[in-house]
Parts: C-alpha cells; structure tokens; sequence
C-alpha cells in the first residue's frame, strides 16, 4: 500500500491516520464544529470516515494527514488534498478539532498541505469547497490568498463556495 | 501500511481493493441488489465506503479481499472480515456482482477467507449480519456450516445473526470435506449447464 508521507511543519507532524488516533476522531466527528460538513456524526459514520482518510490515499495516491501537536502528539485535526467522487476537482481541505482552534494551525497545516501537493504532485492549481456559513474557514481561505469562484451544489452538502488558491508561481 | 495479503483458491485469487476495481463495486452499490447491504448508494458514499473497505485493513489487520479469476484476473465481488466500529463482533462478509452470482466464487471465497481469518488471525469463531430476506445469502452461510443464533445481539432489529463454526469444530469435518467437494464441483462440473443462473 502507499506510504503516506509525513510532514513536518513548525509546531505539527502531519501523518497518517493509525488506529491508536480512532477515539480521538471519533469525538471530534461527534462534535458541533461538524454542522458545516453534513454532521455531527456516530461513531459507525465516523469509522467509515476514518478507514476512508487511508483509503484515499491507495485510491488517489494523496489524501489527507491526522495533525498532531509536535511536542505532545495530541489530535489537532485533519488537513490534505480531498477528492472523492462526485466532487467538482481535488480540493485543500482543512477541519480541526477544538484543541487545534484559534491558534493559527489550520493554516500552518494548509499552507504544509498546499506546498506538498504543488511540490510533490506538481499541481499547478488547488481550490477549497467552503460553506458560505463557516465563517471561520471563509476566513482562513481569504488569509490563504484564496479568491472566490463560484459555487458547487452537491446533493448530500449543499451549496458550496470555491474558493481558489494562489498557484504554485506565488509559493515563496 | 499493512500490506494486504493474497490468498489463493483453485480458481480465485483474493487480493486487496484497488482504484482499478472500483466501477464494478459502484456498478454493484448503486443497483438493486445491495439492498441487503445498506445500498442503493450514490456515487459519493459508494467511493467513501470503497475508500473505507481498503482502510479497514490498516485499522484492523484484516478486511475484505478483491475477487479476481486467477486465469483472466477480472472481478467477481469482494470477501473478508469487517469490523467497524459498533459492530457486536466481527464478521465474516461477502457480496458478489450482479452478474456473476450463481457459479460458487462466493463459497469459494469465504471459505478461503473464513480459514484465513482463523489461522492468521486466530479467530475462534465468526458472525454474518444478514437480512432475512436475503435468501441466497442465508443459503451460502448455511452451506458454510453457520447457523442463526437468535441469542445474538444484532447491529439492525432486522438482521439474522448466522454464526459460524469453530475452527475446531471445522478441522477433519464432514462439513469442511462437503465445502470442499461443492467447490470442486462449481470448479469441474460432472455437467455442463446450458446457462448460469442470473442471481
């Protein structure tokens, strides 16, 4: 299978997901933050969802990584490259979990993922899925340099907003 | 990763779930005949369980093999142990395409499967959540030697629990000498039927 690879960034490792990190997604699944992604979710959504992180990666050949906190390990969320099908073309996505909230980790991760996937995969553009009512990660998309597009209707989400990243040319 | 193993048959090979084998597992997932396995599904949550079938192996150890033809490589369905989270005990699995039911490769395969998770995984035993209405399922458990153990608890208030036998109860059995003649039988038939049955 893939080995998916491991970043570093200043205060991440970025990984995949093993099973000693279920209980952890479980809760952050469960959890409110999940309104704007079609959740909450029970643990046998969730686990489908867990075992679909690594999936991706054998599928695709890129996906997402579990971050942790580099000094304690703790679990911080999810960051990477997202594409399962139905979806309009790949896509950076980025969902932390309340310990990762409000210090500037998901872009520390975003940034790490984009680099990668331009970097690694020789991408030449990215863009994000967003709900217009997740004002945080609208937020994060305007910090990430991200212009608007337009929007995506999908069946299970709803309507979505692009937003598209600065190509590779403004990486520094 | 785990690397997922291969296992042979006589006329099988079970390997491990990749991107090339996903339209027949969607084609599967989006008709009728995965009503007893949580289907229809649509195009988005057939890809995210496809992606799951292949990370359950890196979560658990085990998981649900591809079934390939060993002579032509194409694929029959798919075989193995499943486990998610809230499951009351691990299961032995299975679902054939539409179109290849009725020529034993799933007999074949959850034999096969059934024996791998035994010795490699030192399973003493095994469930199969079933519906009750899925008749050829609740036949080929039933050929397998399990048997509906009403006292088990179920994931659904519809399902059928089929347990089955013991590695013990398995070794130098009539069972397991019938298993093996029904497969010889699916793999070199005494007679040539004039068409397969369509399910």
């Amino acid at each position: 299978m893939t080995e998916i690879p491991v970043i570093e960034t200043d205060r991440m490792i970025l990984r995949g997901p093993q099973a000693s990190d279920w209980e952890d997604y479980a809760a952050f699944r469960a959890s409110p933050r999940m309104s704007t992604v079609g959740g909450p979710f029970n643990r046998r959504e969730a686990f489908q969802q867990f075992c679909a992180l690594i999936g991706h990666w054998q599928v695709r050949g890129y996906g997402r990584w579990v971050m942790t906190d580099k000094e304690t390990g703790e679990f911080l969320g999810v960051v990477g490259i997202y594409f399962p099908e139905g979806w309009p073309e790949p896509e950076i996505a980025w969902s932390v979990a309340d310990a990762g909230e409000g210090r500037g980790l998901a872009q520390e991760a975003a940034l790490a993922a984009r680099a990668w996937a331009y970097q690694s995969l020789g991408w030449t553009r990215l863009m994000s899925l967003v709900d217009p009512s997740n004002e945080r990660s609208v937020a994060l998309a305007k910090r990430m340099g991200c212009e608007i597009g337009g929007t995506f209707e999908h069946p299970d989400f709803g309507t979505l907003t692009y937003w598209y990243h600065p190509g590779p040319e403004a990486q520094t | 990763m785990t690397q997922i193993p291969t296992v042979e048959t006589r006329r099988l090979s079970l390997r491990g779930p990749q991107a090339k084998d996903y339209p027949n597992f969607k084609a599967t997932f989006a008709s009728y005949r995965s009503r007893y396995m949580g289907g229809p599904l649509n195009p988005y949550e057939s890809w995210m369980l496809y992606a799951a079938e292949i990370g359950h192996w890196d979560i658990r150890g085990y998981g649900m093999w591809m079934i390939h033809d060993r002579a032509t490589d194409e694929t029959y369905g798919m075989a193995g142990g499943w486990f998610p989270a809230m499951w009351p005990e691990p299961e032995i699995a299975w679902f054939i395409w539409p179109e290849k039911a009725g020529r034993g490769f799933a007999l074949e395969a959850v034999d096969a499967a059934r024996r791998w998770l035994y010795r490699e995984k030192g399973w003493e035993g095994a469930v199969s959540y079933l519906d009750a209405y899925d008749l050829d399922s609740v036949r080929l458990a039933e050929r397998l030697g399990a048997k509906r153990d009403p006292e088990a608890v179920m994931i659904d208030k519809d399902d059928s629990v089929y347990r089955h036998p013991s590695p013990a109860k398995l070794r130098n059995s009539q069972l397991s000498d019938a298993i093996a003649l029904e497969i010889a039988h699916y793999a070199d038939p005494r007679w040539k039927p004039e068409g397969w049955a369509l399910d």
